[in-house]
C-alpha cells in the first residue's frame, strides 16, 4: 500500500479509536454539534424545484 | 441531548412510560464513535400490552410539558424524540435487558451492544449494515451473548450472510 495512503488510515483510525473512547456524555455533545452542521449544511442547500 | 434524555428518564419516572431503551444511532454512540443523527430513537416497554397499542399518553403527557408533536416525532429539548412501542419480541428483550448509565446527575437507560447489533442486522437497511461492521471493527460486543440472541430471534442465517457480505476479506 502506498506510504501516504497507509498513514491517512492509521491516522482516521486513531481518530475513531479517540472518539470511541470518550466519556458518554461528551459523546452526546458531539452528537448535538453534528446534528446542527447537518441541519445548517441543508438549510445552505438550494431549495429543488418540482416539476 | 442530555436535556431530551433527562425528560425521557422524567416521563418514566412520573410512569408516563414504562421501561424504556435508547437506541438507533444515539444508542450506537453510547459504543462507538458517534455518527450523525437527526432523531431519538426510544423504545418503549409496554407491560400489560392493552388490545390497541396507543402511544397518545405519551404525546398528551408531553404536551402539558410543552413539548409537541411534530410528524411521526415529539420535539423534546430541540430533538425529535420517537417514541416506538417494543412489541415485538427482540426490541422487549432489548428493552428488559437495557442497562442504566449514570453520569453527571442523568441517568438514561441504553440498549446493550449486543442488543444494538441484532436489531441492526433485523432491520437490514445499509446505515444498519454500516452500524453493524463499525461495532465488528470496534470489537467490543460479546459475540458469545451476541450468537445466544440472534440464535433465539432466528437471525442466524441473515448474520451467516452479513459476514459474507460485509466482513470478508
Amino acid at each position: 500500500m502506498n506510504p501516504d495512503l497507509q498513514h491517512i488510515i492509521q491516522s482516521k483510525e486513531a481518530e475513531r479509536r479517540r472518539l470511541r473512547a470518550l466519556p458518554w456524555l461528551e459523546k452526546l455533545e458531539i452528537l448535538n454539534r453534528l446534528r446542527e452542521r447537518h441541519l445548517s449544511l441543508q438549510r445552505m442547500q438550494p431549495r429543488r424545484v418540482s416539476r | 441531548m442530555k436535556e431530551t434524555l433527562a425528560i425521557v428518564e422524567q416521563l418514566n419516572a412520573t410512569g408516563v412510560i414504562g421501561s424504556y431503551a435508547v437506541g438507533g444511532a444515539v444508542g450506537a454512540a453510547f459504543y462507538l464513535e458517534p455518527v450523525a443523527t437527526l432523531d431519538v430513537d426510544i423504545f418503549v416497554l409496554f407491560e400489560a400490552a392493552p388490545l390497541i397499542l396507543t402511544l397518545t399518553p405519551i404525546y398528551e403527557a408531553c404536551a402539558k410539558l410543552g413539548y409537541l408533536a411534530e410528524g411521526d416525532a415529539i420535539q423534546i429539548e430541540g430533538w425529535p424524540v420517537q417514541f416506538l412501542p417494543a412489541s415485538q419480541p427482540l426490541l422487549a428483550e432489548a428493552v428488559r435487558e437495557a442497562v442504566t448509565r449514570e453520569a453527571d446527575g442523568l441517568t438514561t437507560r441504553v440498549m446493550t451492544a449486543e442488543h444494538l447489533m441484532a436489531i441492526a442486522l433485523q432491520t437490514g437497511r445499509a446505515k444498519d449494515h454500516a452500524r453493524l461492521v463499525m461495532f465488528v471493527e470496534a470489537g467490543i460486543a460479546d459475540m458469545d451473548r451476541l450468537r445466544d440472541i440472534l440464535a433465539r430471534h432466528s437471525l442466524l442465517d441473515a448474520w451467516a450472510k452479513f459476514e459474507n457480505r460485509f466482513l470478508q476479506p
